[in-house]
């Protein structure tokens, strides 16, 4: 299902984001685009509404893994009430991070991918959102040898790849976490 | 240009009311103490889950806010959610 009222909602977040950015003293600039054109590798995400952030205080939204730009993302969404499925369609960047995270993430995949391979052992990967799980889920999608699963609770919720014929139960895989 | 200064009450408020259902029930007040800037939110009962959200995710962003606050202008707050 789409954003039922988009240039309702882009509204929304610019008053928002507005207010944030003058009452944080913050001197960032960004734009709000509804149904914005995505690249081709980017074709695990379709956002409906990206905002972009520039200026002087980008290395702050992007400070230890975009921990600041990620908040507000999450404030915007929640503001909107969009539920958890549709978290995905709204998508807040600076300096291209999100690209790169999801190139991140998909090399760490393959990476982990190999290690299951050479080891048969499962490989528990760090905590992550519900949105880079996802990410993770969609690059091993296609190894028929492999299984993934997110596991653990609220924030601390991790994927796991498993050799798909494992049979050891809930094992604490080693501690290893990637990226 | 000056370099702009923050205004960390009104930001929490404002966020507060967005997310809430009744925002004329949002207040937030700030008390000084020795170093520390601490807001006081409160909310209508049935909003408190919407301003601290699914395993405390909503009142984790704001405090990031402020966490930003304090490296940008060296001045630490702490959100209070009242009861």
């Amino acid at each position: 299902m789409a954003i039922p009222d988009k240039i309702g909602a882009a509204n929304e977040i610019n008053e928002l984001l507005s207010g944030i950015v003058k009452h944080g003293g913050l001197r960032l600039k960004y734009r709000i685009t509804v149904d914005p054109p995505m690249a081709e590798e980017r074709d695990w995400e379709r956002p409906e509404i990206l905002v972009e952030f520039s200026g002087p205080d980008s290395p702050l939204l992007l400070g230890r893994g975009a921990e600041l730009l990620r908040a507000i993302e999450l404030l915007a969404i929640e503001m909107l009430r969009l539920p958890g499925n549709e978290h995905e369609k709204v998508c807040f960047d600076c300096m291209n991070h999100r690209s790169m995270r999801l190139e991140e993430l998909r090399i760490a995949a393959s990476v982990a991918a190999e290690k299951v391979r050479k080891s048969g052992a499962p490989y528990q990967f760090a905590p992550m959102s519900s949105r880079e799980r996802r990410i993770v889920h969609l690059a091993l999608r296609d190894h028929a040898d492999l299984r993934t699963e997110s596991q653990g609770d609220g924030l601390r919720r991790y994927v796991v790849v498993y050799p798909s014929d494992y049979k050891g139960t809930s094992p604490r895989p080693p501690g290893r976490t990637i990226p | 240009m000056s370099e702009p200064s923050g205004d960390m009450r009104a930001l929490i408020e404002q966020i507060a009311k967005a997310l809430v259902d009744t925002p004329d029930q949002v207040f937030v007040n700030q008390v000084e103490e020795d170093q520390i800037s601490v807001l006081e939110l409160e909310v209508a009962e049935s909003d408190m889950g919407r301003v601290i959200g699914r395993s405390g995710r909503t009142a984790k962003a704001m405090r990031s806010l402020l966490a930003a606050a304090e490296l940008k202008f060296g001045k630490h707050y702490e959100l209070e959610i009242l009861e």
